[in-house]
């Protein structure tokens, strides 16, 4: 009896130990920490010290303050125009890359993904040194005559956040449209010839709806990429680029009022989840076919 | 016969480490780099007999955090600037020094001499810092595009400079500086009206800014790629020498309504073990000599001996802390939200 007891154990035990392998670093280093920040957001700072005592001023005040709504729209809107012009030039770079075959095809495709084995702050620093007033652009455009003086059309404000965060993450929008393109079957291209279609009534009525499911989690992977980051902003955006992970950061840093920026962390959250969630569901409703 | 021998050799190894811990003749000292070079600890030693044992730093925080660790028992001597010293007072993690056992203190700047005209030092007439280490928070122009030469922080605000002044992304620093600007005494301690001046002159300065930068790289990186101006210099010398080395034509200026400046101090701790020997050390640091090998090695100001850093004539202003940092903080991020 006891015996059997003994052998039955550890094979009882194994699946448990396999699943709390697979769950514990999900649990522990994504979940835990977010339940940390909806608690510590609920706390309050007095004199530099943290108040453990519950209260929802952190999120009072983020709706009734003149100043964190507004940011916040304005950061959503510049991801949203991020996100679309992401996708806007990937999808050409994606379907071209279709259009190849074999080796180089997949050759174009690692050559696309180098930029992001470089360090992000040595691409901003690079974006910099391209958009300065006297930057390569301004000198270039200087040169050919096209401009009489520097143009600051770009130089640190909105429209150079909207540029470098284009620029930085294109590679992220490319391979989910990548992919996408790449599952339609062939067939149902040459179908849509036989029927009579051109070109353009194939691209437009077959392989564009039928890529939908990855150029909308494209924008959902860029939106949510952009929509995170405070460096971009603060090193490009000159006085203007203030944005929503700015604020974060300086409730973290300089204000030292961790509470209330863990309640604008939390905010944050849930529109990335929303974002994610919208993806998700569109990709579903037009490709839960397969 | 070889084992013997070298357990005889460790044996008297460890009997004079013993005896060298046993006479107590070691300082402790916690300092920034470049406050205790290895040349200045050997002819200390050389000249005292005294050990010194130095431990380096790298904010203001771990300062705290050992010292208050160990409530002062780790160490004797400590560097530290003059805001931050208060809450060693408050909390009684430091000792008044005995200044006729630090002769050197008669012999410094003119500006250092007299410790109760530096706020900070002192607390009830008893000296608390000896200073040892400066620099200002001046203004670093382009000599070419800036003509005459600026006096005042004001300068800034000038529309002749729209677009090309590069400002430092610090609501604390600027506060102070802007409160200097308008004239207000103490750019520390703002009354509610100071607070609502400053922010609206903070506000009028936006429109002049091309960009607010948080380090010296980035601050030049800037300035190679752009036409800026005028810099609100955080980094002091050290940022202006930094960009002539790499070929701006800039000059720094102390403004003439006050500069923000930081100053480091020597302080004696509550639990020193013997304060004549920590007296002996600053008055040692405190030479024209040593002085001046500081300020070439760091570009740093010191106070024994005269430095580009400051003229005698230059209005410094020492910082302190601020009234209320998060409520600066929180207006500064207003200041930058607003279009």
């Amino acid at each position: 009896m006891s015996d059997s007891a003994a052998h039955a154990g550890p094979h009882r035990l194994t699946p448990w130990l396999a699943t709390l392998a697979a769950y514990i670093v999900p649990l522990g280093f994504v979940l835990a920490p977010m339940a940390l920040f909806l608690v510590y957001s609920f706390f309050s700072v007095d004199h530099g010290s943290i108040v453990f005592s519950p209260t929802i001023s952190n999120y009072v005040r983020f709706f009734t303050d003149p100043v964190f709504l507004p940011i916040f729209w304005r950061t959503c809107l510049l991801c949203l125009a991020v996100a679309l012009l992401c996708v806007l030039f990937a999808f050409p770079v994606a379907y071209f890359l279709t259009t190849l075959r074999g080796r180089s095809r997949y050759m174009l495709l690692v050559l696309l993904l180098v930029p992001l084995l470089m360090s992000y702050v040595i691409k901003i620093y690079a974006v910099r040194s391209i958009l300065g007033g006297n930057g390569m652009l301004n000198r270039a455009l200087l040169a050919t005559g096209l401009i009489d003086k520097p143009s600051m059309l770009f130089v640190f404000n909105l429209n150079a956040v909207l540029l470098t965060l284009t620029v930085l993450l294109i590679p992220f929008a490319v391979l989910p449209i990548f992919l996408s393109l790449e599952r339609i079957p062939k067939a149902l291209r040459h179908a849509s010839a036989d029927l009579g279609a051109t070109n353009a009534q194939t691209f437009w009525r077959v392989t564009v709806p039928l890529s939908l499911p990855g150029t909308l989690s494209a924008m959902s992977f860029v939106f949510v990429l952009a929509i995170g980051d405070f460096l971009t902003p603060q090193m490009v955006g000159g006085q203007s680029g203030f944005t929503f992970g700015r604020i974060i950061y300086s409730q973290f840093g300089t204000a030292f009022n961790w509470p209330f920026g863990a309640a604008l962390s939390v905010i944050l959250a849930a529109v990335v989840i929303l974002a994610i969630r919208l993806g998700g569901r569109l990709e579903s409703k037009h490709g839960g076919a397969k | 016969m070889k084992s013997l021998k070298a357990a005889l050799g460790a044996a008297a190894l460890a009997a004079g480490l013993w005896v060298s811990a046993a006479s107590a003749e070691t300082l402790r000292v916690l300092a920034w780099e470049g406050y205790a070079d290895p040349d200045w600890v050997k002819d200390f030693t050389k000249e005292t007999g005294i050990d010194v044992d130095v431990v380096f730093v790298g904010s203001d925080d771990e300062i705290w955090a050992k010292i208050k660790g160990s409530e002062g028992k780790d160490f004797d001597v400590m560097a530290v600037n003059t805001a931050q010293l208060q809450r060693y007072i408050d909390a009684d993690l430091v000792k008044p020094w005995d200044l006729s056992k630090i002769p050197n203190q008669k012999q410094v700047l003119p500006r250092f001499q007299d410790l109760s005209k530096i706020t900070g030092v002192t607390r009830d007439g008893k000296a608390y810092g000896i200073p040892f280490c400066f620099d200002s928070i001046g203004l670093i122009y382009d000599t070419d595009k800036v003509k005459p030469a600026p006096t005042s922080m004001s300068v800034l605000w000038d529309p002749q400079y729209a677009g090309k002044v590069l400002a430092y992304d610090n609501g604390e620093h600027n506060f102070s500086f802007t409160a200097l600007t308008l004239g207000i005494a103490n750019p520390f301690q703002l009354s509610a009206d100071q607070f609502t001046a400053v922010k609206a002159k903070l506000l009028e300065l936006k429109p002049n800014v091309l960009s607010f930068y948080t380090t010296a790289d980035e601050a030049l990186q800037i300035y190679q790629n752009n036409d800026v101006a005028l810099i609100w210099a955080n980094y002091g010398q050290q940022q202006l020498k930094a960009m002539q080395k790499a070929g701006a034509h800039v000059a720094y200026i102390a403004p003439t309504e006050g500069s923000l400046s930081w100053l480091d101090n020597w302080a004696l701790t509550s639990g020193a073990k013997d304060p004549d020997a920590a007296a002996k050390w600053v008055n040692f640091l405190l030479d024209k000599k040593i002085g001046a090998q500081l300020s070439e090695r760091t570009g740093f100001g010191n106070t024994a001996a005269a430095s580009s850093n400051a003229n005698d004539s230059d209005k410094l202003v020492w910082l302190e802390s601020v009234e209320d940092p998060l409520k600066r903080s929180d207006l500064w991020n207003e200041i930058k939200a607003s279009q």
